[in-house]
């Protein structure tokens, strides 16, 4: 008897539980269904169209896909985006923890002070730190090319030379990320035991040999947690280069989602668009499979 | 006394490092500054000064006459509307993740579902998105650019880590006192939340005043701008407006820089990571 009323009253609490837990997430999985889930399916349904964004819209099969892979500006924009990439990871990751290291150095002063001054940039939105860079490697009338010529160097083409304006945009994205990688390197290296430390410094490594054969490999899984957000996010550069070159001189930096955008929207190719942007996502999708190969699920969190 | 010596060279030569280095981090911010008070005639001749020669205002006050009040509104619009719903429905989504994770079986699919939209930048799905938004009759509105964002992976991840920590006697404490789920989470929890809450706030109104591809696409009329799509306006195809653009962008630093100096104490410093949605 006691039993009977007491699963009653579990199965009551149960459905209780089912209850509220649907009611808890309800807006937030109305709007991921229909702001994610539904785009996401659209995506693949448009891939296999000639959508146009108004009217045509006809199931022409892989055609997209076929004319993707042989369009060669489609292949060039994509292998920029990826030696756009890997050319700037190194900086990205590299200056951040350089100056983690001195923002836990037990000899720095102003640490308060130098550590905001770093972070600011990081506030600025990616179109505003474009053309705050811009603004200052301006061919014409910008700082550095004046206190180059003050200098007596010759100035130098930011704008006009592919070189220089590909430079430019690393410049302008490292600068947009150190403080923030910064912040992410120096909670791992507060998190280093002094014990540690300590049996270092007995063992008589210090300096240099104590930061690459020590603290390097400690904090390793902050390292591959830098350069995965790096990676994501040089990939999908977009509003950063608006701010400096919209994409030239030429395509010279013009990179993939720019070229998604362009083809969609300017050029009113929605299902060509929808199809490259599969292939977008099939690059992430395998990204984030690396990552929670080698991160088993979160663990890198610094 | 020797090695005292060393000891102070050492700290010297490190801060001056560190503090060259933030100074070069910080000057463009300043340059940006100084510059949006010169006049058009200093900005364009040489030789180019530090400090303006006559503090002008004159770059501000074309902004304002053309209009910015009506971006700096809509920008405030959509970043305090995304913000407040944000942080009311990805509390209560992390919360109900974390709580009843051990009565219901399938809170874990739930969340890996979630986890998705971290999977998929949505650069790479903006397209049928925009359809999505056009769709629903949100073209041209504010909560076109408002409504797509606000379930974040960010959020909803922070909140579950909190709760998990929170532990389960709390709950049913509070259960057998016989208040209502949603009694308890409004009452108990989410107060307990309030340092999550507070980075939450921080890092999703900079993302909704930040924003630029969603408004560039969604908002194409000129008093439903923001100011970033503003000041992406000014960059022309031939001339590129540099007097706006140097004070529209100094404006539009302020508000963020001003809610990450009152607030940026709260910041949980394990929680930065997740900082890049």
């Amino acid at each position: 008897m006691q039993e009977k009323q007491d699963n009653t009253k579990k199965r009551k609490q149960s459905k209780k539980f089912h209850y509220s837990f649907w009611l808890f997430i309800l807006p937030c999985a109305l709007l991921f269904l229909l702001f994610f889930i539904v785009p996401l399916a659209l995506n693949f349904f448009y891939s296999f169209t000639d959508y146009d964004g108004f009217r045509q819209m006809n199931q022409i099969g892989f055609a997209n896909y076929q004319e993707l892979f042989q369009d060669r500006e489609f292949y060039q924009t994509l292998r920029r985006t990826f030696i756009y990439t890997f050319i700037s990871l190194p900086f990205k990751v590299i200056l951040p923890l350089g100056l983690a290291v001195l923002m836990v150095s037990k000899v720095v002063r102003f640490k308060t002070l130098t550590r905001g001054l770093i972070y600011l940039p990081v506030l600025l939105s990616s179109l505003v730190v474009g053309l705050t860079m811009n603004w200052m490697f301006g061919e014409q009338y910008g700082l550095v090319n004046f206190l180059l010529e003050q200098l007596g160097f010759a100035r130098v083409q930011w704008a006009t030379n592919p070189f220089f304006t590909k430079m430019l945009i690393i410049i302008a994205s490292t600068w947009a990320s150190t403080g923030f990688y910064m912040l992410i390197y120096i909670g791992a290296l507060s998190g280093i035991d002094e014990e540690i430390d300590e049996a270092a410094l007995l063992d008589g490594a210090t300096g240099w040999k104590k930061f690459f054969h020590i603290t390097v490999p400690l904090i390793k899984p902050t390292t591959f947690l830098v350069s995965l957000l790096s990676i994501i996010s040089l990939l999908k550069e977009y509003a950063l280069i608006q701010g400096i070159t919209q994409g030239g001189p030429g395509t010279s930096t013009t990179y993939i989602v720019q070229y998604i955008l362009s083809e969609g929207f300017d050029k009113a190719r929605y299902g060509y668009a929808s199809a490259a942007s599969v292939i977008v996502m099939i690059i992430f999708a395998a990204i984030a499979f690396v990552q929670f190969r080698f991160s088993r699920g979160g663990e890198v969190n610094g | 006394m020797d090695k005292q010596v060393k000891h102070q060279k050492w700290s010297f030569l490190q801060t001056t490092v560190s503090l060259a280095a933030g100074i070069l981090i910080f000057f463009p911010v300043l340059w940006l500054i100084m510059s949006s008070f010169k006049s058009s005639g200093e900005l364009f001749s040489y030789p180019l000064s530090f400090f303006p020669e006559q503090f002008s205002l004159e770059n501000y006050q074309n902004v304002i006459e053309n209009g910015f009040f009506q971006y700096i509104y809509n920008s405030f619009f959509i970043a305090v509307v995304g913000t407040l719903i944000t942080v009311v429905i990805n509390s209560m989504c992390g919360y109900a993740l974390a709580i009843y994770r051990k009565q219901l079986g399938y809170t874990g699919i739930v969340f890996g579902v979630f986890l998705l939209g971290t999977l998929i930048p949505s650069e790479a799905l903006i397209i049928s998105q925009f359809t999505v938004i056009s769709f629903l009759g949100l073209y041209n509105s504010l909560l076109g650019v408002i409504l797509p964002v606000v379930t974040t992976t960010t959020g909803i991840f922070m909140y579950r880590q909190f709760f998990i920590g929170i532990p389960d006697s709390f709950l049913e404490a509070a259960r057998m006192d016989g208040a209502s789920e949603f009694r308890i989470f409004m009452s108990i929890m989410i107060p307990l939340a309030k340092p999550t809450t507070i980075t939450l706030i921080i890092f999703s109104f900079m993302w909704r005043w930040n924003d630029y591809i969603l408004p560039l696409l969604v908002l194409s009329r000129q008093n439903r701008y923001t100011i970033q799509i503003a000041i992406r306006n000014y960059i022309g195809a031939w001339n590129t407006d540099w007097q706006s653009i140097l004070a529209a962008s100094v404006i539009s630093i302020i508000p963020v820089a001003i809610l990450y100096i009152f607030l940026q104490k709260y910041i949980v410093g394990t929680n930065v990571s997740s900082g890049n949605k």
